[in-house]
């Protein structure tokens, strides 16, 4: 099972598909929780994630605005998308019967 | 122009110089792009880097060789070269006496003790070499600081230091060794270690000391297992 942080980075890399990079998933994983984070933690877990075979990473093209360096692209794998589809059914089926979930989500799980 | 001492991008610079290459080009692009600089961009680059190291930790392979190998190893082949300078001492003068053997034998014996742990050391964690490099340097000058035999130089605590220098360096640029050769290094050591048999003790560093170079043939047989079980592919 995927941890939190491991969910976010491999939605955020499927949700950017081909431009998928380290900068942009941060930038992603900031505006959508409103939490900082931190280049350390976001390297280690991609780390993790390449370790257990869920993302793939290789390395794409330096941009001007980038100071001429290259980025590091980030490409989910069949396994990533697999765990990451495994979480979110785990966490909407948990969060059927609790007051914030929305309505829409309630009536169709209770279906 | 002298560079500001407390510039911050020039401390990411040389924090940035741990990471390999290919982290050190995307992690100083991505701040780069996010506008980070000075202490941001500091902080965020001691965090990876620490994050790195204590994730580095989580395997077994550091803490055997700083805990299992550098440091029980160090203080070992220190006693084993205040040995053979003793050996020598006493050899000198006879130039064919068993002495001399016996010297000789224990030459060949520190050699290859020093050689095969500087190898097995920059074989099982290259990552934190420098860590188990400290640890093997502390028993040396807690050692060198408690030195007392008048008769010999200090100096001669660290006669195992160049070989194991050699065997680390090697182990570092190559972690493949052959089949062959390593058993080779490996029965020559332990042959070596025969003449310290019938010492009340000796089993202690004969095992403490002969392990990495079996370590070396078990990691070189288990190559050449799975080679032979990929060409068979």
């Amino acid at each position: 099972m995927l941890g939190e942080f491991e969910y976010l980075i491999i939605t955020a890399a499927a949700s950017l598909g081909e431009n998928a990079y380290s900068a942009a998933i941060r930038d992603e994983i900031v505006r959508a929780t409103g939490r900082k984070c931190s280049l350390g933690a976001l390297y280690t877990t991609v780390d993790r994630l390449k370790a257990k075979g869920l993302v793939k990473t290789a390395m794409g093209e330096a941009t001007p605005q980038r100071g001429g360096r290259a980025k590091r692209m980030i490409l989910v794998t069949a396994e990533g998308a697999g765990a990451a589809e495994q979480f979110y059914h785990a966490v909407t089926r948990l969060t059927r019967n609790v007051a914030w979930a929305p309505r829409g989500l309630r009536v169709a799980l209770c279906r | 122009m002298p560079m500001n001492f407390w510039n911050a991008s020039r401390w990411v610079e040389l924090l940035a110089r741990w990471l390999s290459p290919g982290d050190r080009e995307t992690v100083l692009g991505d701040l780069e792009e996010a506008g980070e600089s000075g202490a941001e961009a500091l902080l965020s680059i001691a965090g990876l880097l620490i994050r790195r190291q204590l994730s580095v930790w989580r395997n077994w392979r550091p803490w055997v060789a700083a805990f299992g190998l550098s440091m029980p190893a160090s203080f070992l082949l220190m006693g084993f070269s205040v040995s053979i300078a003793q050996t020598y001492q006493s050899a000198i003068g006879s130039m064919v006496s068993p002495g001399l053997a016996i010297l000789l034998c224990d030459i060949g014996l520190l050699a290859a003790w020093s050689a095969t742990g500087g190898f097995a050391l920059g074989t099982i964690s290259r990552r934190t070499t420098w860590i188990s490099a400290v640890f093997s340097l502390l028993p040396c000058a807690f050692c060198l600081a408690r030195f007392r035999i008048d008769s010999l130089s200090r100096l001669c605590l660290l006669l195992f230091l160049p070989p194991a220098v050699a065997g680390l360096c090697f182990g570092l640029r190559t972690s493949r060794i052959r089949f062959g050769a390593s058993l080779a290094v490996a029965i020559v050591t332990t042959a070596l270690t025969i003449p310290h048999w019938n010492k009340p003790g000796a089993w202690l560093p004969n095992w403490m000391l002969s392990w990495p170079a079996w370590y070396l043939v078990a990691i070189a047989w288990r190559r050449k297992v799975l080679r032979s079980g990929f060409d068979a592919r």
